[in-house]
């Protein structure tokens, strides 16, 4: 072996702690380079590569059967502007009765399909078989959704009573169907539909999907096409719901890129730092300066690939679960993390370590050999002396003053033991304030402290109750039931906007919405107080560039509501306008032709009865409704709040672990000076003290100006996150610590440097001063 | 026979040889000249320069006038690179406070500086056990130095000093870290090594040390020469 390998692997194996605290926050940050890139890479266009990889439909055509022969549809692919089609399927509106799911059934859309895959719609068998014979049927659902009733090898019903043994479940992204059974079997059920599906070579607008259908429809006798189903409102609901979640996820990605590689950086510069005796000897016995950086070089290189290799493996085993728990069950197809994310990873991080490490190695290159050897232990003449001089004449005892004088003394290496310090605590402040951010915004979007119930027609019951009833009577009825607060009906209404190319989403609300929790989502203004007035989302505010003080104009059959915006709120990523419901009044005979969809939302009395008691109330009322509790924190949220606290964890470990190392090297460095002390007379304890003392001023410090930046870097970071998500955020949001989390933080930051400063302190306070001055 | 073939060719020469570090002068136009085979002592106060002189020597650090040729080699012509094999061919060197490699055992610290020149490992460390059983410490070749002695450590440090076969050998303080048992020891060592060809030069406070080996003693102050003394070396 070389001299330069012989002295390098030496210093590996010999530097446990280096070796090992270099190997950990590389594999560390490998894990989290590799997560984040596969973050980065599955946040992007989430929608359509999920749509693609499914070969999705752009649109799901329904016909009557009796009208268009199979030949006519078959042909209806040739079209121009038919990308690929599938079909004729035979497709039935039915309802699945479930085992003891009671006298109503599971209304759904069933098809009968040979073929899961094919060249559109090509469904994810996630569980189970397709069915191959009659009496089978797949039904749809998200992949590995949180198990419902239903499971393999239970049994279902048609109204007519044929039997159907479930033998898999599927997941169409493009909502096709809810089930599928073979075409023999969709035959014996003689269906009156058939579905095709379609994929168009224009499909950017509702105005090309629509042109595109007109095509087919005037391919075929008139009256054959029953109902046409874009793709695109699809495509708007996915992207609400992900909405600013993954442009943090985004930053979170980016952030544990940046952070990751400062604190390689840190780590390794540190070691070569902490080193110059030892280049000193290497160049005095006759090292070349090349040499010297080729050792220095080797020396943190292999711990920074065996670290990577681990690192790599361990962030493709997480990224993937993580991705698969965040997109696969969230019903945005298979996402992997690639063979990129690995290649970047394995080979970036020793080529960054090799980076980190050769700025303060050919630093030595330029040392004086003589210069080098005597680091650590060379006098350093007049540093700081006014400072020392009046800790010294402080009250504070004389071990402490020493202590925090010590810093001062040499400013550089105090100024690299609080910049890992800041760091770290930089980094755990932007962490836990982004995890909080994201669970401070489920909150907020979802209005979770004030709306505990929603209540919406009942998909098992009979629907006509509801409307029977009338929805005023059944806000009252709900309003009297015991634990209820305040109730709200809401009602969305397909109305126009004047100067805007969609309808615009609408609720219009009756009942107190000032309780309903709309008020911490406000940005600017007021709620609505009446009729006239309108609050908008600030996606609104975006697409429609419209403000406080505008007027807005809806239109229905040619009568219209005038609106003024009193107000902006958040919103959860969707453009939409609220108002009160007394505005619909003047819509007259046209509001009775439309369909509106009205949902109630209940707040409870505090102190009431439980959730779950109110909505058996609802259930057993026989209105036709039925009572849920707001979407629980889970799917995304999940997801992406475990994602944000794994994240927080690890590049928190990897942030400690690199200013543990900082100032344990830094003390180490100070142990005859430590020797020294003892030799007039200072005792074990206030060495420990001074040296503790030392490095909790610099850990205060590194604290303040980390938790400092950690906000500002939170507080410029987010809005821009959210700025690219078109939503503004509300002030809660942006400061989302308490000042006892930071007082927290910066105390980790005191408490992590005493902790590295303690350990070597304390065996040099217990070394006999021969001892620690003979290592010299 | 003329002077030229009865004296030793000389190994140091240094020429009015002056350092400064900032404002203050550390070495003030030194001229010395050193021939193979001598043992010579540099004494004087603490700051009077003469471990300067022996870092500019060793050419671990540069001269800011002046110049310094060893063995042939002016050091002036060197470079980075240059200094670094001058010193491995050239140079042995044992410091006050030993500067062994903590992470290498007696082994390989002292046959690390064979490799430097190319030899293999093998044969690197063939050469240094017989340089450890000379000087009495084979058995702690696989010991690290934090568990060796004072003495133990600078025996270690002279073998590494001389794995190469130097033309010069340096010495700084190299008994001022030792009890006297041990400094005793190294101070026969460095004797035994003068007497079988080795040139010497060391530095030291230690008025023993210098008149048990040395055979010249250059007294320094102010980064001046002051006087020199011829010795008789002591029993």
């Amino acid at each position: 072996m070389s001299a330069v390998g012989t002295a390098a692997l030496a210093a590996v194996k010999r530097r446990k702690l280096q070796t090992v605290v270099i190997g950990l926050v590389v594999m560390f940050s490998t894990v989290t380079i590799v997560t984040a890139l596969a973050l980065l890479a599955a946040t992007s266009r989430p929608f359509e590569r999920a749509f693609a990889q499914q070969a999705g439909a752009h649109v799901t055509a329904t016909f009557d059967a009796a009208t268009a022969g199979e030949g006519d549809l078959a042909a209806t692919a040739e079209l121009d502007g038919v990308e690929a089609a599938a079909g004729p399927y035979g497709q039935l509106s039915t309802t699945l009765e479930l085992p003891g799911s009671g006298p109503h059934g599971l209304p759904v859309t069933m098809v009968g399909r040979d073929d899961p895959a094919g060249p559109v719609d090509r469904l994810d068998l996630w569980e189970g078989r397709w069915p191959s014979a009659a009496g089978e049927i797949v039904l749809d659902d998200v992949p590995n959704a949180p198990s419902g009733p239903l499971a393999v090898g239970d049994t279902v019903s048609l109204p007519d009573g044929t039997s159907l043994t479930i033998v898999g479940f599927a997941y169409s992204f493009s909502e096709t169907a809810g089930a599928w059974v073979t075409e023999a079997q969709m035959s014996e059920l003689a269906p009156v539909e058939t579905q095709m599906l379609y994929r168009f070579t224009e499909n950017g607008t509702s105005a090309e999907i629509d042109e595109a259908v007109a095509a087919i429809e005037a391919a075929l006798p008139g009256g054959a096409l029953v109902a046409a189903q874009s793709y695109l409102p699809l495509k708007e609901a996915v992207t609400a719901e992900l909405g600013s979640y993954l442009v943090f996820l985004v930053v979170f990605g980016i952030l544990g890129l940046a952070v990751a590689v400062l604190i390689v950086a840190n780590v390794v510069s540190g070691a070569v730092v902490s080193g110059s005796r030892h280049i000193g000897v290497l160049k005095a016995i006759g090292f070349t300066p090349r040499q010297v950086v080729m050792v220095y070089l080797v020396m943190v290189t292999v711990p920074a690939v065996v670290g990577a290799v681990f690192g790599t493996a361990a962030g493709h085993m997480l990224g993937q679960f993580l991705l698969a728990s965040a997109f696969e069950e969230g019903g945005l197809g298979t996402v992997t993390v690639g063979l990129t994310a690995d290649a970047i990873a394995l080979v970036g991080m020793p080529v960054l370590v090799l980076l980190a490490a050769l700025v303060p190695a050919l630093q030595a290159h330029r040392l004086s050999a003589a210069e080098a050897i005597s680091a650590g232990s060379a006098t350093h003449r007049g540093r700081a002396l006014r400072i020392q001089r009046w800790l010294g004449g402080t009250r504070l005892p004389r071990a402490a003053s020493l202590g925090l004088g010590l810093p001062f003394a040499r400013p550089g290496r105090t100024a690299m033991t609080a910049a890992a310090v800041a760091l770290g605590v930089l980094t755990a402040t932007f962490a836990v304030g982004l995890a909080a951010t994201v669970t401070e915004l489920d909150a907020v979007t979802k209005r979770r402290d004030d709306v505990q119930v929603h209540v919406l027609p009942s998909l098992a019951g009979p629907v006509q109750s509801a409307t029977a009833l009338g929805d005023e009577a059944i806000q009252e009825k709900l309003a009297a039931m015991p634990g209820a607060a305040n109730v709200t009906a809401n009602a969305q209404v397909d109305l126009t906007m004047a100067g805007a190319g969609e309808p615009p989403e609408n609720v219009f609300i009756r009942g107190d919405s000032q309780q309903m929790g709309y008020e911490n989502q406000l940005l600017e203004g007021s709620w609505f107080d009446g009729p006239g007035e309108t609050v908008v989302t600030s996606r609104f505010v975006y697409q429609h560039h419209v403000g406080v003080g505008d007027s807005l104009t809806l239109w229905m059959d040619g009568e219209r509501i005038e609106l003024e915006v009193v107000g902006v709120v958040m919103g959860n990523g969707d453009g939409k306008l609220y108002a009160d419901w007394s505005n619909l009044d003047g819509l007259g005979d046209a509001l009775d032709d439309i369909a509106r969809g009205v949902y109630y939302e209940v707040r409870l009395e505090e102190g009431a009865a439980a959730t779950a008691d109110y909505i058996a109330a609802v259930d057993a009322a026989g209105l036709g409704l039925e009572g849920t509790e707001p979407t629980k924190v889970g799917g995304y949220m999940i997801t992406i709040i475990s994602l944000s606290t794994t994240l927080t964890v690890m590049l928190g470990s990897v942030a400690a672990l690199g200013v543990f190392n900082t100032v344990v090297l830094n003390a180490r460095e100070r142990r005859r000076d430590l020797g020294m002390l003892k030799s007039i007379g200072m005792t074990p304890r206030q060495v420990v003290g001074m040296m503790t003392t030392s490095m909790a001023g610099l850990g205060l410090l590194g604290g303040v100006i980390g938790a400092g930046l950690g906000v500002l870097v939170h507080r410029q970071v987010v809005p821009l996150a959210a700025a690219m998500a078109q939503i503004e955020l509300v002030q809660s949001l942006l400061v989302p610590w308490t000042a006892p989390i930071l007082a927290a933080l910066v105390l980790a930051g005191v408490a992590i440097a005493v902790a590295g400063a303690y350990l070597p302190a304390r065996a040099a306070a217990r070394q006999t001063i021969a001892e620690v001055l003979r290592n010299e | 026979m003329t002077e030229a073939n009865t004296t030793p060719p000389v190994v140091v020469r240094l020429d009015g040889l002056r350092k400064e570090y900032g404002d203050t002068t550390a070495l003030d136009g030194v001229s010395l000249e050193i021939r193979r085979g001598e043992a010579v002592a540099v004494m004087g106060p603490s700051g009077c320069g003469k471990s300067t002189m022996l870092n500019l020597v060793a050419g671990l650090d540069r001269p800011t006038g002046g110049k310094v040729t060893v063995d042939g080699e002016d050091l002036h012509d060197l470079d980075e690179t240059g200094l670094a094999l001058f010193r491995r061919h050239k140079i042995g060197m044992i410091f006050q406070f030993f500067n062994l490699l903590d992470d290498l055992d007696t082994l390989d610290n002292v046959a690390l500086a064979a490799q430097l020149t190319g030899a293999r490992a093998p044969q690197a460390r063939a050469r240094a056990m017989d340089l450890l059983d000379e000087l009495g410490i084979a058995d702690r070749r696989s010991t690290y130095p934090a568990a060796l002695s004072g003495g133990e450590r600078q025996r270690v440090a002279v073998a590494r000093a001389l794995m190469n076969r130097p033309a010069l050998l340096l010495a700084d303080e190299p008994t001022g870290a030792l009890d006297s048992k041990a400094g005793e020891q190294v101070m026969d060592l460095l004797i035994d090594l003068n007497q079988i060809g080795q040139t010497l030069l060391m530095v030291t406070h230690d008025p023993n040390l210098a008149t048990r080996c040395a055979n010249r003693v250059i007294d320094f102050a102010d980064g001046r020469i002051e006087r020199e003394r011829s010795l008789e070396r002591a029993a």
